[in-house]
């Protein structure tokens, strides 16, 4: 039997004609959205991603030039830099180190805050004080950051001077191998809070019997949360990496209010929203390394998001 | 292997708010199975955490042999639970499951093995260790969590109604199989429970609570037999027993619906009960020789197949008799009689006249 007969075969017998019309119909208005607002502009940046632009105006093909010009471009990465570890290094791998410092970070943070405010009077109160963090705007928090780091008025500036480390004291965001550091200190801060809401969900969800039962077993405290705890809040921990490695790789206002356009002196910073921002709507008007930067964004996100659908 | 004591123990909550348990005296003999009995809330189950360790009493003691455990972790009383809803580990096999305790305790995993194995038999369940929990029926999982339990031969066996999460099938089964196994392996064994036919057949004694405190400890049969109050009487057999409540004069007790029965004994108050079990009772349409009778109205005839129910109405209160056969009918008036023997004066305070 030839392949289109037994295709043809397959399609008369299963296929029911009427409620495949019916579904089809159904799904119009919300594929049509999807192709609006999802695929439609990624088909749309992906295509002009190969044309010269002049400022928005798509003007002629030119192949790869654009996405090889973004990559030697110092603001996205520089090589000479990264050879050496010095900042800047390009917006592409700090936004990359601060995905490797801020996720297990604030993750592990959440976790620890989670567990130490399980059974501790008042946790309701410290845990929206942890969670305030996350509600605030990010720009605040990039102000905020701001009036910490501050040379001369700063907490933080006067908290080492408080503890006797007047050798510490510096200008934390202009300090090019520091900057970065001191603002994903504020990123983990609004993150935790995130992560500990999640976790403290998943502890609440695990059968008080189970801790107890261990308990009588003969498990520590160490065990009960190796053998017990641990296995039963992993599907969290998956939901919480992904979330905060998404949300690294979007970060924008924080270090938009902290350091301005540029991300800080020289965008020791600087973080690849800020890139297609700044390329896109800052003279001189770069429309195609825009959506060259926004695409690597999107490359790199796609798996996560398509790992964290496919968990049950 | 261990006596369990317990002195003068109570437990608050709350800052003292709420009273769990108050002033328990109690001993557990070695071997011993001995059934917390009672109704929702009245303590039990705290008792019973207090035993296991997860609870610190407020005050008393409670000693394991001539050793104060009382303020012991519950990993250091070598103490086994088995929990209502079984608490078995969600992402461990039935063998994991079983194995854990030996683990955390660092028994050689020949050892463990071979344990497990032994104890799987024992329990019927060898073919279901590779399992996860969720697979398993209700009554396997009953048994893995029994497995799990005796599988480091632990001194005391605690069990917080284990079988009220079973069909009642199930339960009939498993109650004879956790019988067998208590005396087979001669743990001391604390059950908790409210189903009283569970504390009947299977406790060496029962410790009846109501409010925090222990009412009556006593073996079943004495329980049924000499219940020490009204409150005991009335929650200890089904249908419990009837209580008339009258006044004594002249070596007569007057109950509701004019009814004067020779009553001798001497009471300290003037108003007291009287219980019957319904079983102890006959009825009957014609009047009986018997100076111990009551007169009322049939309510309604339940046939249970192995007795009749009769509901009689004496005095807008309801008797209930339990009888192998009858001929009365509902709406007829008829005479209620018992021996006096099976009668049991209980003073106004509750208290039974010895």
């Amino acid at each position: 039997m030839s392949v289109a007969h037994e295709i043809e075969d397959r399609l008369d017998r299963d296929v029911d004609w009427e409620k495949l019309k019916a579904i089809v119909v159904f799904m119009v208005p919300g594929l049509t959205l999807f192709a609006i607002f999802s695929v439609g502009p990624m088909a749309y940046s992906v295509t002009g991603s190969f044309f010269a632009w002049d400022a928005f105006d798509m003007q002629h093909f030119v192949g790869l030039d654009t996405w090889v010009a973004t990559f030697q471009d110092d603001s996205i990465v520089n090589w000479e830099n990264m050879k050496n570890l010095q900042y800047p290094m390009g917006a592409l791998p700090q936004n990359l180190i601060w995905m490797l410092v801020h996720v297990p970070l604030s993750t592990l943070l959440g976790l620890g805050l989670a567990l130490l405010f399980a059974d501790l009077r008042g946790r309701r109160i410290l845990r929206s004080m942890v969670f305030l963090a996350f509600t605030t705007p990010t720009v605040v928090i990039g102000l905020v950051l701001l009036f910490v780091y501050d040379p001369q008025a700063g907490v933080f500036n006067e908290l080492l001077r408080t503890v006797g480390l007047e050798g510490q004291v510096r200008d934390w965001l202009s300090e090019p191998q520091y900057a970065i550091y001191a603002l994903i200190i504020g990123g983990v801060w609004v993150q935790t809070g995130f992560s500990m809401l999640l976790y403290s969900s998943a502890l609440a969800g695990i059968d008080p019997a189970l801790l107890e039962s261990a308990r009588v077993d003969g498990a520590s405290r160490y065990r009960r949360f190796r053998d017990i705890i641990w296995p039963l809040v992993k599907p969290v921990t998956a939901v919480v990496v992904i979330m905060g490695m998404i949300w690294v790789l979007r970060i924008f206002a924080i270090v938009y209010a902290a350091g301005g356009p540029s991300g800080g002196p020289n965008g020791v910073y600087s973080v690849l929203g800020l890139e297609v921002y700044t390329s896109a709507f800052s003279i001189p008007i770069e429309y195609g390394k825009a959506m060259v930067v926004a695409l690597v964004e999107l490359f790199i996100a796609l798996p996560m998001a398509w790992y964290i659908t496919q968990m049950d | 292997m261990t006596r369990i004591s317990m002195r003068s123990v109570s437990k608050y909550f709350d800052g003292g708010d709420t009273v769990a348990n108050y002033k328990l005296d109690l001993e557990i003999d070695d071997g011993e199975f001995l059934v917390f009995l009672g109704p929702s809330g009245c303590g039990k189950t705290t008792a019973l955490r207090m035993i296991a360790g997860l609870e610190t009493p407020s005050e008393g003691e409670i000693h394991f042999d001539d050793e104060r455990v009382d303020q012991d972790p519950p990993a250091d009383r070598n103490v086994a639970m088995v929990f209502q809803n079984y608490a078995l580990y969600p992402h461990m096999t039935v063998r994991e499951n079983i194995e854990y305790p030996l683990k955390v305790r660092g028994v050689p995993p020949e050892e463990r093995d071979r344990r497990v194995a032994e104890t799987a038999e024992l329990l019927h369940i060898e073919d279901q260790l590779g399992s996860d929990p969720g697979e398993i029926s209700g009554g396997q999982r009953q048994r893995t969590s029994l497995a799990r339990a005796i599988v480091r031969e632990p001194s005391v066996f605690l069990l917080d109604e284990p079988l009220s999460n079973l069909d009642a099938k199930l339960r009939l089964e498993m109650r004879s199989e956790l019988k067998r196994l208590q005396k087979e392996l001669d743990i001391t064994t604390v059950y908790v429970t409210h189903n009283q036919e569970e504390a009947m057949s299977m406790g060496d004694r029962i410790a009846v609570m109501n409010e925090g405190s222990l009412r009556q400890v006593a073996a079943p049969q004495e329980l049924y037999q000499r219940p020490r109050t009204t409150w005991i009487a009335k929650f200890i057999g089904s249908p419990p027993m009837n209580l008339f409540e009258g006044e004594r004069q002249n070596g007569t007790l007057t109950v509701p619906g004019d009814n004067t029965l020779p009553v001798q004994q001497e009471t300290q108050s003037r108003t007291v009960s009287l219980g019957v079990r319904p079983e102890d009772m006959t009825v009957s349409g014609e009047p009986p020789e018997s100076d111990w009778t009551i007169t009322g109205t049939v309510e309604t005839v339940e046939p249970l197949g192995e007795f009749v129910l009769v509901n009689v109405d004496v005095a807008g209160e309801l008797v209930n008799v339990k009888v192998p056969s009858t001929e009365v009918v509902p709406g007829q008036d008829v005479y209620i009689s018992f021996e006096p023997e099976n009668a049991y004066l209980y003073d106004g305070d509750g208290e039974l006249v010895a």
